[in-house]
């Protein structure tokens, strides 16, 4: 199955990503939004996340004013993809999901 | 040339078989029936010189028997008529049915038959409406019992004609589908739109969820209020999506994903 983060970045509009497994976080995304100072604060998030009783379902939108943040979780692994607010979101999450059970088939 | 001519409508339309005669200069009857409905397209070496279906005669009954998808025809040599009620060139009529056929597929991606039961529906979105006398007409019969088909008679529409107006009447959201009727068999099986985008989602979700994928199809894009024909990236990938989510086994749905994300980014 293809769906790499090669994939993701070609999506007109993509602006950066996060990937959380473990106790990893790997950060690649513009300096604005500002992200890449909160890694604790991310990393809380993806330890809430990954418990799957605590949310309903496996995409989640954070609609900013000038980005999207689409955060995608695949097993113990939190992908969090920034966009642009242009970007074709329906698009977005199909390569997310399927990235994100890319990520998580390899570990 | 003595060789029968017969066959199903599934597999080849009329524009096809009327191109056939045309070319091969026949005179007789081309016969086609649908369902409960049948007419007869007459020729004159290779010209249409007459064409009924029911009480419709002339170039109405060649485009009303055009669209049908399914059913039966069969051509009867030498079988020629006494009146002449068609005096268009192939090339006309071959232009139109296929005009006809466009318009066809794009109104069956929302209405599938004549058979479909509609009311009027209460939460009417917009603040004014106005409205064709043809399709006041059409909406004054809606009563949640009659069908398309019903109201088409006793107006003096043909199907295909009240099926317009009906999808005009359901894009301004004045109606609302009742039910399908059970009491007549069904004309179609249910025709989805001939299009790349349309054969590669049919091909993906039969692997994934088998017979029923047109279905699915169909009435995924109808509850979306998505036009099958629409040539936008953005609609096609919602419909996409909104389809592997009903996909119950996971690695189905992921290889459905798989297949129309690569599609879309090489096609769009």
């Amino acid at each position: 199955m293809k769906g790499t983060i090669k994939d993701l970045l070609n999506i007109t509009g993509v602006q950066g990503y996060i990937i959380a497994s473990g106790k990893n976080l790997q950060i690649k995304v513009p300096s604005r939004p500002n992200l890449s100072g909160i890694k604790e604060r991310l990393m809380e998030l993806y330890r809430e996340l990954i418990e799957e009783d605590k949310r309903p379902g496996n995409t989640i939108e954070i609609y900013m004013d000038d980005a999207i943040i689409t955060i995608f979780l695949s097993g113990t692994v939190m992908l969090m993809v920034v966009s642009h607010r242009t970007t074709n979101m329906a698009l977005l999450r199909m390569t997310g999901k399927l990235v994100a059970a890319n990520i998580m088939k390899e570990r | 040339m003595s060789q029968e001519i017969s066959g199903d409508l599934e597999n080849t339309r009329c524009p096809e078989i009327i191109k056939i005669l045309s070319l091969g200069k026949r005179t007789g009857r081309l016969a086609l029936n649908y369902g409960e409905d049948g007419g007869s397209i007459f020729f004159q070496e290779g010209k249409i010189i007459h064409a009924k279906c029911g009480p419709i005669e002339g170039p109405k009954a060649i485009y009303e028997m055009a669209v049908w998808s399914a059913g039966t025809y069969r051509f009867f040599v030498d079988d020629v008529p006494d009146i002449s009620t068609v005096d268009l060139s192939i090339d006309e009529i071959q232009a139109e049915t296929e005009n006809r056929i466009r318009q066809m597929d794009r109104i069956s991606s929302l209405i599938p038959s004549a058979h479909v039961v509609f009311s009027l529906d209460p939460d009417i979105k917009e603040k004014e409406i106005s409205l064709k006398s043809i399709q006041w007409r059409m909406l004054s019969k809606v009563d949640g019992t009659r069908t398309i088909s019903d109201i088409a008679q006793g107006i003096g529409l043909t199907d295909s004609d009240a099926m317009k107006v009906f999808y005009t009447l359901l894009k301004m959201g004045v109606i609302k589908e009742v039910e399908r009727s059970h009491g007549r068999k069904s004309k179609t099986a249910l025709r989805l739109p001939d299009t790349p985008f349309i054969g590669e989602l049919k091909n993906g979700l039969l692997g994934a969820i088998g017979p029923i994928a047109p279905f699915i199809i169909a009435e995924t894009a109808k509850e979306m209020g998505f036009d099958l024909l629409a040539d936008n990236v953005e609609q096609r990938a919602a419909l996409i999506e909104t389809i592997h989510s009903k996909i119950t086994d996971e690695t189905m749905a992921m290889n459905f994903l798989n297949a129309m994300t690569n599609w879309l980014r090489a096609e769009g």
